[in-house]
């Protein structure tokens, strides 16, 4: 056993249940390696999710977020269209508040994907080791100077 | 106008009950305690506020596992569960089922995926693998502190399925759904029924006439009168869910009438490939599949005729196909589009240079048409040798064959092959004993019952068994001119310990496997998987075999992976009982997994009703509060699909989707960021 307690930045993903986190759950039973600071959550569809979480995500402390949605296999109609939205409502609010935007990405994957559910891991893992911890960009901004549509 | 906004769609109020969790980590008979300490995530559990009790075990899905579970629900008083096993796939409907045995909703129960997520992915780092699994689990926590009672939705299920595909699998599933009183409408894409089983002769374990078998199901299924047949039919439209799904119909006409098919089919002199005999024979553009085939019309090959007006008894006549489009609204889908044979590629194994090399299907539509059990004979010379090559495109390496369009090798091995190969080497010298055989294999494969018998036979008849590995395939070459044989087979054969041979032969015979059907549309219009094979996706190989990620959606046959007829016919059974289980008592349960409004929050902004792409899943109604009349959005769940979009569209956070609300993501987050002791800290 590794003892190893140095601390990493965190990488959150956001998978859907039809896609990323089946996905997810391939590469395991291929049992490939990928980094272990990510935390694979499930969700139906991430267009739930407004701007805002993400913001809050980074300012807690994930330094990361990958969401892997399903594109056009999604099975709920205009699913993927509303997360590309958010996401890219989401970027602006990163800028002002000095957050890389590369920490946010948001990916197809589908339940099949375990080559590219590994990619996009080690990518985020890659960029995240260059750039370090979110929280050492993020500044305050007040809540109310962007509002979300 | 709804009086009353506490009538429906209200937030239920906050229990004020004590938050009471138990959590359980599995050992998963070492599948996870391998690598990740679980007495250490254990401990580390039980010190988390709300936790009564932190176990762990080396199964938890088994019975004792699971009574383990029950008793802490009955006894120690604990009201949300969380337990960390197995992908939520294999086991949130087992553990669902046993909370509620125990007495709780089965919503107050979370499950947390720690072997697929942890410790099948990070092997060699055990001390990391388990502050992942504290900290997994601890997101397990958090969301069960906010789960509350939900209920399922029922909703009325039409009893009526669809089943897509007129092959053994189809005819199978249609006829076992009719029996159970359901109404069935079965589609077809070609004018005729019986799939690649109506290309058979002989098949194993039985030897017996393969439309011996098929004929008394399709009678049964065109006799059956719960069951409408539309051949030459294909879906074009899908939308809805289980119990209530609208589809679309497209069939081409027939395009001759009985009473004219004789002579129609007279006039036409247009000929094509016939593909039922794997291009070893033309047919006309108006044709039967094989003689007695079912439906006994014949019908016109609409991709193929030219157009041209045919003179029919002395009058020019024009053949047009009218399509026909129709509506139906079933419960339940079967898709049983079937495979197609590999096609070797131009010059593998000589196959399209060499006329002497064929498939085994092209081998049997041969024998069947020309093979008079006196003398074999191909283009018209006499065969003294024959080769039979086994695993063509099936069980590819990665890296050292082809790979195909797509850019994929078919690495899966296609199972009925073997059995196949070896069924047709022993038929060969029954039928024509003066034809020498040799049977060139990787691995011999014969693995159901009464399989074996063939090779068996086959060595008691003198075929010769020759060895080859997966990276070293042999070499179909055409022999050099005036050789005593047209084709020479080169292979290193392993069972004379690597020896390089040359088997001169009249005929190669190339044991294909089995591709999957290009049925992408489909697979877009229903929403299901396929898997890294290509073929479509079961949600779990043992536990759900039948059955697609997508409720009512199921599956039949060989669309989902190689399988002979007896397993063919097996899962096309079990597809039935599944879509019986599902529609006959008249109504489905969903998850309750759909919007939800807090009325407190709502101030009728119309932002929710404006992203929702649903109809009628959400929309502003007028209530009457406090003596004014206000706007406030109202779900149907019956119409929801849970995607969330109004979740992230509403300004005043009055919307979230049960089970999945923006608090709980936010508290796992937390869970994720949270600093927890050192882990060596805790005592194993």
């Amino acid at each position: 056993m590794t003892n190893s307690p140095e601390k990493k930045p965190k990488i959150l993903i956001l998978a859907t249940l039809s896609g990323g986190y089946a996905g997810a759950n391939a590469v395991g039973q291929l049992h490939s390696d990928y980094p272990v600071n990510t935390y694979v959550l499930p969700v139906m569809c991430p267009s739930m999710f407004p701007p805002e979480f993400y913001l809050r995500s980074f300012e807690q402390g994930i330094d990361g977020i990958i969401v892997m949605y399903s594109g056009t296999d999604s099975p709920f109609k205009g699913g993927p269209e509303r997360t590309a939205q958010l996401v890219n409502q989401t970027y602006p609010l990163m800028k002002d508040h000095g957050i890389d935007t590369r920490r946010l990405k948001l990916a197809a994957i589908c339940t099949v994907c375990t080559k590219p559910f590994i990619k996009e891991v080690n990518q985020m893992d890659e960029l995240l080791g260059g750039i370090g911890f979110a929280k050492d960009e993020f500044k305050a901004v007040a809540a109310d100077a962007h509002p979300v549509a | 106008m709804t009086e009353n906004p506490e009538q429906e769609n209200q937030t239920t109020p906050q229990s004020e009950e004590e938050i009471r969790i138990g959590v359980y980590t599995c050992y998963c008979g070492g599948n996870i305690s391998d690598v990740v300490s679980c007495e250490r995530v254990a401990k580390q559990m039980r010190d988390m506020p709300n936790v009564v009790i932190s176990r762990t075990d080396m199964a938890m899905c088994s019975d004792g596992g699971q009574a383990l579970i029950e008793n802490d629900i009955k006894e120690k008083g604990v009201n949300r569960v969380v337990v960390g096993a197995c992908a939520p796939s294999l086991h949130e409907k087992t553990f669902r089922g046993t909370v509620t045995r125990a007495g709780l909703n089965p919503y107050l129960y979370y499950h947390v995926g720690l072997r697929e997520q942890d410790s099948w992915v990070h092997h060699s780092d055990h001390y990391a693998a388990t502050e992942k699994a504290v900290r997994l689990m601890s997101t397990g926590l958090a969301k069960a502190r906010l789960l509350q009672d939900l209920d399922s939705i029922l909703l009325n299920a039409e009893k009526h399925a669809l089943v897509i595909g007129g092959g053994i699998a189809g005819l199978r599933s249609a006829l076992d759904i009719a029996r159970r009183g359901l109404r069935v409408t079965l589609i077809e894409k070609s004018p005729f029924l019986g799939g690649r089983t109506a290309q058979l002769e002989s098949v194993f374990p039985v030897n017996t006439a393969a439309r011996d078998t098929l004929h008394p199901i399709i009678e049964a299924v065109m006799a059956h009168p719960n069951i409408d047949i539309f051949t030459q039919a294909e879906m074009i439209s899908a939308a809805g869910y289980v119990g209530d799904y609208q589809v679309q119909i497209q069939q081409q006409s027939r395009g001759v009438s009985d009473d004219m098919a004789e002579a129609t089919m007279e006039a036409c002199k247009q000929e094509v490939p016939d593909e039922f005999n794997y291009g070893l024979t033309t047919r006309k553009v108006i044709y039967h599949a094989y003689p007695g085939c079912y439906p006994a019309s014949p019908a016109v090959d609409w991709e193929n005729y030219d157009g041209e007006p045919l003179v029919v008894k002395g009058q020019p006549t024009v053949l047009y196909n009218e399509l026909k489009t129709f509506d139906l609204t079933v419960g339940a889908i079967v898709v049983a589009t079937g495979f197609n044979p590999y096609e070797p590629r131009q010059g593998e194994y000589g196959y399209g240079e060499i006329p002497e090399v064929v498939t085994l299907p092209q081998l049997i539509r041969h024998l069947a048409l020309f093979g008079d059990g006196k003398k074999l004979e191909w283009n018209g010379h006499p065969v003294r040798d024959v080769a039979l090559v086994h695993c063509v495109g099936s069980r590819e390496i990665d890296g050292i064959h082809e790979p195909h369009e797509d850019g994929q090798v078919n690495d899966y091995c296609s199972r009925v092959c073997c059995t196949a190969n070896l069924h047709m080497a022993a038929e060969l010298r029954e039928h024509y004993p003066e034809v020498n055989v040799f049977n060139l294999y990787e691995d011999i494969r014969t693995y159901g019952r009464g399989h074996e018998t063939y090779y068996h036979e086959s060595l008691e008849k003198m075929v010769r068994f020759l060895r080859f590995h997966g990276d070293d395939r042999p070499e179909v070459v055409a022999a050099p001119k005036g050789d005593t044989h047209p084709v020479l087979v080169k292979v290193r054969d392993h069972l004379t310990w690597g020896e390089e041979l040359e088997v001169p032969v009249d005929l190669v015979v190339l044991a294909v496997g089995f591709m999957p059907r290009d049925v992408g549309d489909l697979v877009e219009k229903l929403k299901i998987s396929r898997g890294t094979d290509r073929f479509l996706a079961e949600v779990h190989p043992k536990l759900r075999p039948v059955e697609t990620a997508v409720p009512g959606v199921i599956l039949a046959g060989t669309a989902q992976g190689p399988m002979n007829i007896q397993e063919t016919v097996a899962a096309a059974s079990a597809a039935a009982a599944k879509v019986a289980a599902l529609l006959a008592s008249g109504e489905v349960e969903l998850e309750p997994f759909v919007a939800k409004i807090d009325l407190e929050k709502c101030d009728g902004t119309g932002a929710c009703v404006e992203v929702c792409e649903y109809e009628d899943a959400i929309a502003l109604e007028t209530f009457t509060v406090d003596g004014r009349q206000v706007q406030r959005a109202v779900v149907t769940p019956a119409n929801c699909s849970g995607c969330g979009n109004c979740v992230s569209a509403c300004p005043n956070r009055a919307v979230d989707v049960q089970g999945w609300t923006l608090a709980q993501y936010e508290a796992m987050v937390d869970a994720i960021t949270l600093d927890i002791p050192e882990l060596m800290e805790v005592e194993a």
